[in-house]
């Protein structure tokens, strides 16, 4: 049986359908996250999940049992929301005791948890803090331990972080990941950045205007998007336009604007001959040469700009019809006098590493 | 694990630096001196006058206090105000509520209806209600015609009347301080609430109610206070027989010239008022939230 099953799930508000027809199932235990552009329908399809909207059609079902019916207080589901909803009248400790006190277990019950919730998230010292004496990050932690501390099966996180700056957002991802190792709890996670996404989750789920456009291990989207979309929102790429002049099945061959031809590439999505289309190559998988070596598959470009960022270095390429073309290098492979402005280079990949996009 | 962010609520420096110069008096002074004229040298007055007429001594004190008639418009005074602010409280609640959470159109519409019926000038309010409540008004007719009640309600010239009256009257004074607690409050808190398990009461006792506390404090006070001095209510929708302290007070200045008489009384109000306000910053503050 399927722990979290969501079947064909909309929700319209007026004439904008917000989340269009979205299918998924979750294990139990699993961390899966929803990742998206803003508006692309992650949180609204969280937000029924929590019961705080109600979908205009599909259906929730938690463990076997629909739970579309019950209202938000009855779902037994956890949340830690984007902004800080600990209640500033109460202290961290009552804050994580409040769940249990209003499913009013007993006194020495409730203590023991909130001792324990305390210390998984590794506040036992603020127990009597209130919330305004907190930073951002530890009313986040107070948050988790208060989602957590009722056991709920399913823990829901709608852009937990997206209010913290960069460096203690990491020091939480790393402690989400450790709870999630510890608890065992399954994890619906939402957050439109992709490094997040990747570094904490089992399964991505990519949202793009209300539908699920690839759902998979975020190695499977960096390496195989199966959509334009995917390929641009994961990881940087590039894409060359190019024309199509045969296709077959998930194969085709291409003409470059220079006038090259390239035969064999993995085609996504519809495409005839004469079509316009774009051919996708991560700047990562891109090598630069000397014009000598004609080396193939490859292009002829101009050396525009080149910046050392630590440890890559990050070259942009004008090619003879006016598109630029960025690059990624170790820096480890660089040597920095070979670096002139201006001059003509042999831009090369392998031909596995491109992927052909219809528009 | 290090914490390296700050906490997020820091004083401003700025403030905190002027306010120990001590800068910024200097605007305030002109005000100063328009209450200081108006208000304070006329209570000394008052006071003066209730110690030294006739003659020196608290006789006049002493008077309203041996008057079960003075003690009973006291008790009135006192009844009707505390009715009103707990009918204020009840009533202003949910359209503080409304107000914070309805569509942006019904809060705006609303907004002002409560703020236009504020501006409207009082006597036009109260002799307003004159009319709807006599023996022959709308509220009597339609309760005879629908035969809930075979002889007219005695809603006016009695404490129902001013009660009804004034209540309607102070609601505004009630909405505006409880809507401004209600609106600092952010929704989500409500989500998280009910996520946790807590049923709507639940939401409602442990997480609404001790987080408009203040509003409702501050708006109480605002009522309370003003009730027990109202004067043009209760001496219209009012009845000789059971007065309020600030009928007596002009009473005893009007009619009977005792300005000894009237100022101990007043003075006793004076007292109460503060007393109640000295309460409420022992337990709320400024109106600040407590941290």
């Amino acid at each position: 049986m399927t722990f979290l099953e969501i079947s064909n799930i909309s929700k319209t508000f007026g004439k904008v359908a917000a989340v269009n027809d979205v299918s998924l199932e979750i294990a139990r235990g699993e961390f899966v996250t929803f990742l998206g552009p803003s508006g692309s329908g992650k949180s609204t399809t969280l937000y029924m999940i929590a019961g705080f909207f109600e979908p205009t059609g599909g259906d929730v079902r938690l463990e076997g049992r629909s739970i579309l019916a019950e209202p938000s207080n009855k779902r037994n589901i956890g949340m830690v929301f984007q902004r800080y909803t600990l209640f500033p009248h109460l202290s961290v400790a009552e804050n994580v005791a409040f769940p249990l006190r209003v499913r009013r277990r007993p006194a020495g019950e409730i203590a023991r948890k909130v001792e324990e919730m305390l210390a998984l998230v590794r506040l036992e010292n603020f127990a009597d803090r209130m919330p305004a004496q907190l930073s951002g990050g530890q009313q986040q932690r107070v948050a988790l331990a208060r989602a957590l501390a009722y056991n709920p099966p399913l823990l829901l996180m709608d852009e937990p972080l997206s209010a913290l700056d960069k460096k203690l957002r990491e020091e939480i991802q790393d402690e989400i990941r450790r709870i999630h190792r510890q608890t065992g709890v399954t994890i619906l996670y939402v957050t439109h950045d992709q490094e997040e996404a990747l570094s904490l989750s089992d399964r991505i789920a990519l949202f793009n205007q209300g539908r699920i456009e690839q759902l998979g291990k975020g190695r499977d989207l960096y390496d195989a998007p199966r959509t334009r979309f995917v390929a641009d929102f994961i990881g940087h790429s590039n894409f060359i336009d190019c024309t199509i002049t045969r296709s077959e099945g998930e194969s085709a061959d291409i003409v470059l604007p220079d006038g090259g031809a390239l035969s064999g590439i993995s085609l996504h999505g519809a495409a005839v001959a004469g079509a316009r289309a774009g051919l996708m190559i991560r700047p990562d998988r891109l090598r630069l040469s000397a014009l000598a070596e004609t080396v193939e598959p490859g292009i002829d470009a101009v050396l525009a700009d080149a910046t050392f960022i630590g440890e890559t270095y990050h070259f942009v390429l004008a090619t003879g019809w006016g598109a630029s073309i960025n690059v990624r290098i170790p820096a480890s492979r660089v040597q920095p006098d070979d670096i002139t402005i201006g001059a003509r280079m042999r831009l090369h990949w392998e031909a596995v590493d491109a992927r052909l996009f219809g528009h | 694990m290090t914490v390296t962010d700050v906490p997020i609520a820091a004083p401003s420096p700025v403030l905190a630096a002027a306010r120990r110069r001590g800068r910024g008096f200097a605007p305030v002074l002109p005000a100063l001196a328009l209450v200081v004229v108006v208000f304070v040298i006329p209570v000394l007055a008052l006071l003066l006058r209730s110690v030294l007429e006739p003659e020196p001594g608290l006789q006049n004190y002493a008077a309203f206090f041996a008057s079960t008639t003075y003690l009973k418009v006291l008790g009135n005074t006192f009844l009707v105000a505390g009715t009103v602010t707990v009918a204020t409280v009840l009533l202003g609640f949910p359209v503080a509520w409304f107000l914070a959470i309805a569509p942006a159109f019904w809060s705006r519409l609303l907004f002002a209806i409560v703020i236009l019926s504020m501006w409207t000038n009082l006597l036009a309010r109260t002799y307003a209600w004159m009319v709807l409540l006599q023996r022959t008004g709308i509220i009597n007719r339609t309760l005879m015609n629908l035969g809930l009640i075979s002889e007219p309600l005695p809603l006016i010239n009695n404490l129902a009347g001013v009660t009804i009256g004034m209540t309607y009257i102070m609601l505004p004074f009630m909405i505006l301080p409880l809507h401004a607690t209600i609106r600092s409050i952010d929704p989500a808190i409500f989500q998280a609430a009910s996520l946790c398990g807590a049923s709507r009461f639940q939401a409602f006792t442990r997480v609404m109610l001790p987080l408009t506390a203040s509003g409702i404090a501050a708006g109480a006070l605002m009522v309370f206070v003003m009730s027990l001095g109202y004067f043009i209510t209760p001496a219209l929708l009012g009845g000789t027989s059971n007065m309020m302290l600030a009928e007596l007070i002009a009473q005893l200045v009007q009619s009977l010239l005792d300005w000894g008489l009237a100022g101990a009384a007043a003075l006793v109000l004076l007292v109460i008022t503060l007393a109640i306000y000295m309460i409420q910053l022992r337990f709320f503050g400024f109106g600040q939230a407590r941290s």
